[in-house]
């Protein structure tokens, strides 16, 4: 009897160590278990966004797509201090690891403009960098532009048909190698999917919306970076003003500039800068960018 | 025989206690395990995309995590849970993925399909993208650049 009592004692004690981690998530078990592949193909049926790999090798060729109308710059230091102050933003962000990691690079134009691939990859221009007036400026463009990453609003610009599509043909199958056919699939509704992100980054612009939250985001950004959130509305005012003159990048697909203006009109988050920060920011972004 | 069953179910109980403890997937294509939850303390472990890490605690956005013999911290950002139990302790906040869809790592948009559309445009400067890639800045520097300008460290 006494045996039968210890027995069942310790079998009542694993029963509840197994119920126990219940509640911190099955997913080990069927790990161990293997039935992870069961897993697999039932949530491959599913819906489901894009995942943050998928997003990375989207991102790549996007990135690819625009350094076919655009020159990549070759200005190591002006790229190693636009991707120091990417990344001291990219790290106060709500993502800071992305699949790929952010990458900040340097087009050689005139156009004003900046562009956020999907995954992490920030290209800015010549046009916009001489457009700001110091580096909490230029901070702000960045900020604005991981914000986009961060909400994801470049694989939202592709068509949720065509998704679905490639959901139906990645459904199909367990393993990680395609047939020929599948690949082939694949590929064309990859090749889809970039020319959505394209067009919305280069031609017609995220919505106005999506504008007005990564500006807002971007002020937060600044605030938690040590940047001073007051340089977005200072430099969406000297672009007012210059970019009348040039037209077209960044004010062909982004809204009206006094309407961000706008937007962010008393949202930005108070923060002391010293002014003895400021001058050294002031001072490299100088020696650096005139 | 009643030693015999004590034994045998505290061997079962400790197996099944170390199998069942939950394990995060790195995301990332490489990470770091920090000493620290602060994303430039010393660097205890490096890992990589797949890595399976087991988690001890949460602190904030941070997993106090084991790999092999390293303890440290890794970034709730760099780490999924990919099984399909319910969200919640481990689910990334701020990321549009869920557990589930974790789950399907390798799959859809994959280097294969990379390297197919590639052979299709010739044209795609995909050299330059690696370049980008490439061009890292040592997180020393990133450190320095913070303190200099009076930035706030992450």
């Amino acid at each position: 009897m006494m045996k039968r009592s210890v027995a069942f004692l310790f079998a009542l004690l694993l029963l509840c160590s197994l119920s126990g981690c219940e509640t911190m998530g099955l997913g080990n078990i069927s790990q161990h278990i293997g039935t992870a592949m069961t897993v697999v193909d039932a949530t491959s049926k599913a819906s489901r966004p894009i995942s943050d790999e998928e997003e990375y090798y989207v991102g790549r060729a996007v990135a690819a797509k625009i350094l076919g109308s655009y020159q990549l710059s070759n200005d190591r230091e002006l790229t190693r201090y636009v991707n120091l102050i990417g990344r001291t933003v990219a790290l106060h962000s709500d993502k800071p690891f992305t699949h790929g990691g952010y990458h900040f690079a340097v087009l050689e134009t005139n156009e004003i403009n900046a562009f956020a691939c999907p995954g992490g990859t920030i290209f800015i221009t010549r046009g916009m960098i001489r457009t700001t007036s110091n580096e909490d400026e230029l901070a702000a463009v960045l900020a604005h532009e991981v914000v986009h990453i961060n909400k994801r609003d470049g694989v939202a610009a592709i068509k949720s048909a065509r998704w679905t599509q490639a959901l139906t043909v990645i459904g199909t199958t367990a393993a990680k190698n395609y047939s020929p056919a599948e690949v082939g699939q694949l590929v064309s509704l990859f090749e889809g999917s970039i020319d959505d992100i394209f067009k919305t980054l280069v031609v017609n612009g995220y919505s106005r919306s999506q504008e007005y939250a990564a500006d807002e985001g971007a002020l937060q950004l600044l605030a938690k970076s040590g940047y001073n959130p007051g340089a977005l509305d200072s430099f969406l005012k000297r672009l007012a003003q210059q970019g009348k003159a040039s037209g077209g990048g960044i004010l062909k697909t982004h809204p009206g500039t006094s309407d961000r203006i706008e937007n962010i009109s008393g949202k930005a988050p108070s923060g002391k800068t010293s002014t003895k920060a400021i001058e050294a920011r002031t001072a490299r972004f100088v020696s650096i960018v005139h | 025989m009643m030693k015999r069953i004590v034994i045998i179910t505290m061997v079962f109980l400790f197996v099944a206690t170390a199998v069942l403890a939950e394990t995060v997937t790195v995301i990332t294509k490489e990470n770091t395990i920090r000493e620290y939850n602060k994303f430039f303390s010393p660097v205890k472990a490096y890992v990589k995309y797949n890595d399976k890490l087991e988690v001890l605690s949460i602190n904030g956005d941070w997993y106090k995590v084991k790999f092999g013999p390293s303890i440290g911290y890794i970034h709730k950002t760099a780490v999924e849970k990919r099984t399909a139990s319910s969200p919640g302790l481990f689910s990334r906040k701020g990321s549009g993925v869920s557990e589930s869809e974790a789950a399907l790592a390798g799959k859809g948009f994959n280097p294969q399909v990379e390297a197919s559309y590639k052979s299709k445009h010739p044209e795609m400067k995909f050299y330059l993208v690696d370049n980008i890639e490439r061009f890292i800045v040592p997180d020393r520097e990133v450190t320095v650049f913070i303190a200099n300008g009076g930035l706030v460290q992450p």
